[in-house]
């Protein structure tokens, strides 16, 4: 489903992203883990063309970014590649001029050009799914961090994507709002079908929903693995520590 | 109307009221006029006589020296240098603008006024007037080639049926010359300055202009496409204006002229700016200063306010009518320049930097000129299009701050739910920039609605001018201050109101939003 080669990322003179090869299989939930800075944020938004890179390729569904296309070309295809991979970022960005409703039916009814009607009748199965069905007509700043995640997160499945990127989506949130939003994610994960890549620092949430874990440090992937091996026999020096801090907290 | 004029103004009260709403209005006007015994004696004991008198009124009365460009040259000039010499002091020139000099003398900044300043009744109710330094005659001027032959053609109709268009320099003689013959044929229209009347009528703006002959003279052979029409009309007794205690002055400068005319030396002043002519033979014949037909200012207070109330009316909707036409193009104008620098390709945002900076660093009345004077727009739309063209750099300015205190995240959001970049710009950041600029925006429509003023220099009446023109030729400054500054409140207050309002219904959350559409 997605296939990242020898990604290159540089902000002026620093290499975020350093030669990133990774594959992530159709329905594959697939977590990245690893120290602040340590590229996953950056990687992520290289898939769905928010950010441009200096080196390498990146194919989601038969659709391929690389270095050597022009700037209308590359955002063709970010564009067509956006509309199939969902995403939910750190701070949420629901747009604070919409109620909850209109912030999902936007998108369905501006971009895939959906009746309003069944836009609607979208919003509102999805909204019950991440339990904030009650709040339709609230606008984003009458809602807790928590409950805006969940939005945000029912917002990216109303384009009824076939891949979804999380950016450290419970960064932003206290511990109690954390569990509810990962409760939410872990549903759509054990419900299937959903490709998912989740960048995270959760790490017994990730060890619970992942198929595959991948450690990122310094611009690379060190160590790849299920579960079980990076959290029972971590073999890269950079994962140890990193559970060593975990174990720590 | 008589009884009522006297009835209102044996009310004690309402003078009363009105003194109270302008005190602070007369204190101001108060300060800037200190009590002055004798203006003869402050001009002895300073050895300087200063004279008001404006420059960009020009030839031949005064206008900057070709031969020093930084003094004054001109026949009024010279004839003060003379008045002051048999003063025993020297004459000094003060700059001002020719309709608001008799305000200037008000405030004490300077003795006199000498500046082609017409012997008028209405000026003599506020101030003092010497004998005649000058009898002039009104010249009208049209384009080489016109269909008529002398003023009274224009009362015939226009062959295309509209109204012939007369230039006049606003306060005039000319002015009211022409206001009194305006009306089915006639269409007046007031400039700032002599020298604008006669380039715009030349431009093919207007038909024809009306002057006091020496300027005329002076000027006709830079206006090679002007001719004068027919011969000149009217006459009239050009004098210098003191302030109304200033009496031993004025004496003292009724004194002196009379000597230089009797010894010949005004004329030789005038036969060399070639200004001489049979008519000035009757300066010698008058001994005095012209007393007044009736000394009296008629109408006072809300009798004076209310006859003049219609034109008054009509500046305002002239205002209302500029603002209300040029800020929604100033926006508009101003959002596309916002986007362009913000979002285009590079090569387009250079060149609307550039305008912004060039349209922010250049003055609206300049602006206004190039539209008017060089493009030769129509009054109204070069002053629609002026400022609108001045307003959109400032509301580019403000958009493009407010489309950057979007959160970056906004814009991504939108796109990584597939949107093009600009229906996000469209659904996503301009409705969150528009709650923004507001505020800014419908301060800068205040200001906009108030520099309308300057429209005044390409020839739209609007409250400013208009007050000035009553003010002027009524004596009613007080009275006229008062109901311009209340009409712009009246129509700027409402303005503040609608963008509070506005405000409200655009900020974010408010409780009983349109949710299910």
């Amino acid at each position: 489903m997605i296939e990242v080669r020898g990604l290159v990322k540089r902000f002026g003179p620093v290499e975020v992203l350093r030669g990133v090869n990774l594959n992530v299989g159709e329905g594959e939930v697939a977590t990245l883990i690893g120290p602040s800075g340590g590229g996953k944020s950056t990687f992520l938004r290289c898939l769905n063309g928010l950010e441009e890179f200096q080196g390498g390729s990146v194919t989601i569904g038969g659709l391929g970014l690389d270095v050597h296309q022009r700037p209308a070309d590359r955002e063709r295809v970010a564009r067509a590649i956006r509309q199939r991979v969902g995403m939910v970022f750190q701070t949420f960005n629901l747009f604070p001029h919409q109620t909850v409703l209109q912030n999902l039916i936007e998108a369905p009814v501006q971009v895939l050009g959906l009746p309003r009607g069944e836009a609607e009748e979208r919003a509102r199965t999805l909204l019950d799914r991440v339990g904030m069905l009650h709040r339709l007509d609230a606008y984003p700043r009458q809602l807790s961090g928590g409950q805006q995640q969940r939005v945000a997160i029912a917002r990216a499945l109303a384009m009824e994507p076939r891949v979804m990127l999380f950016d450290e989506p419970t960064s932003a949130l206290d511990p109690r709002m954390t569990a509810e939003v990962l409760s939410v994610i872990a549903d759509l994960a054990g419900g299937g079908g959903w490709t998912m890549v989740i960048a995270t620092h959760a790490m017994s949430f990730a060890r619970r929903v992942s198929d595959v874990i991948h450690v990122f440090d310094a611009g690379r992937i060190v160590e790849s693995g299920s579960p079980h091996q990076i959290f029972e026999e971590p073999g890269h020096e950079a994962t140890r520590g990193l559970l060593a801090e975990v174990h720590a907290a | 109307m008589e009884a009522n004029a006297d009835a209102s103004e044996s009310d004690a009260f309402r003078p009363l009221l009105l003194a109270a709403c302008l005190l602070p209005l007369l204190l101001v006007a108060g300060l800037g006029r200190p009590a002055r015994a004798d203006a003869l004696e402050d001009v002895r004991a300073r050895k300087v006589l200063r004279y008001g008198s404006d420059m960009e009124g020009g030839g031949p009365y005064a206008f900057p020296d070709p031969r020093s460009p930084r003094g004054a040259a001109g026949f009024e000039v010279e004839m003060m240098a003379l008045l002051a010499d048999e003063l025993g002091v020297t004459a000094e020139f003060s700059q001002g603008q020719w309709d608001q000099l008799l305000s200037v003398l008000d405030s004490g900044r300077i003795d006199v006024v000498v500046n082609g300043y017409e012997w008028t009744s209405a000026r003599l109710r506020d101030h003092l007037a010497t004998r005649p330094y000058y009898v002039y005659q009104l010249q009208l001027m049209g384009r080489k080639g016109g269909s008529a032959t002398r003023w009274a053609d224009l009362s015939r109709p226009r062959p295309d049926g509209r109204r012939w268009t007369v230039g006049v320099l606003v306060g005039s003689a000319a002015d009211a010359f022409a206001h009194e013959r305006a009306g089915e044929t006639i269409e007046v229209v007031r400039f700032d300055g002599v020298t604008d009347a006669m380039l715009a009528v030349q431009n093919g703006q207007y038909d024809f202009t009306l002057q006091d002959l020496p300027a005329v003279l002076f000027y006709r052979e830079r206006y090679p496409g002007l001719e004068l029409v027919g011969p000149p009309e009217s006459r009239g007794y050009y004098v210098i204006y003191a302030r109304k205690e200033a009496s031993a002055l004025r004496d003292a400068l009724d004194e002196a002229l009379g000597r230089l005319i009797a010894s010949g030396e005004l004329r030789r002043i005038y036969e060399k700016y070639g200004l001489w002519n049979e008519a000035q033979e009757e300066l010698a014949e008058i001994s005095g200063p012209i007393e007044p037909v009736s000394g009296r200012r008629e109408l006072w207070g809300w009798e004076l306010l209310r006859r003049y109330a219609p034109r008054l009316g009509d500046a305002a909707v002239v205002t209302l009518g500029l603002s209300f036409a040029s800020m929604p193009l100033a926006m508009a104008l101003g959002l596309l320049i916002a986007v362009g620098r913000l979002y285009g390709p590079a090569p387009i945002r250079a060149p609307l930097a550039a305008y912004v900076e060039l349209i922010r660093g250049t003055p609206l009345m300049l602006q206004l000129f190039v539209l008017f004077y060089v493009l030769r727009l129509p009054p109204w739309v070069a002053g629609i299009a002026g400022l609108a063209i001045n307003y959109s750099a400032y509301e580019a300015e403000i958009f493009r701050a407010g489309f950057q205190a979007v959160p970056r995240g906004q814009m991504e959001a939108a796109l990584a739910l597939g949107m093009p970049r600009g229906l996000a710009l469209r659904r996503v950041i301009a409705p969150q920039a528009v709650r923004i600029v507001i505020p800014p925006v419908a301060n800068d429509f205040i200001s906009l609605f108030k520099d309308t003023s300057v429209c005044s220099v390409i020839t739209l009446v609007e409250l400013t001018k208009q007050y000035s023109i009553l003010a002027n030729s009524t004596g009613g400054v007080v009275e006229f201050a008062a109901a311009t500054a209340v009409l712009y409140l009246l129509m700027s207050v409402p303005l503040s109101w609608f963008s509070r309002w506005a405000e409200r219904q655009a900020d974010a959350g408010f409780p009983k939003g349109g949710a299910t559409a």
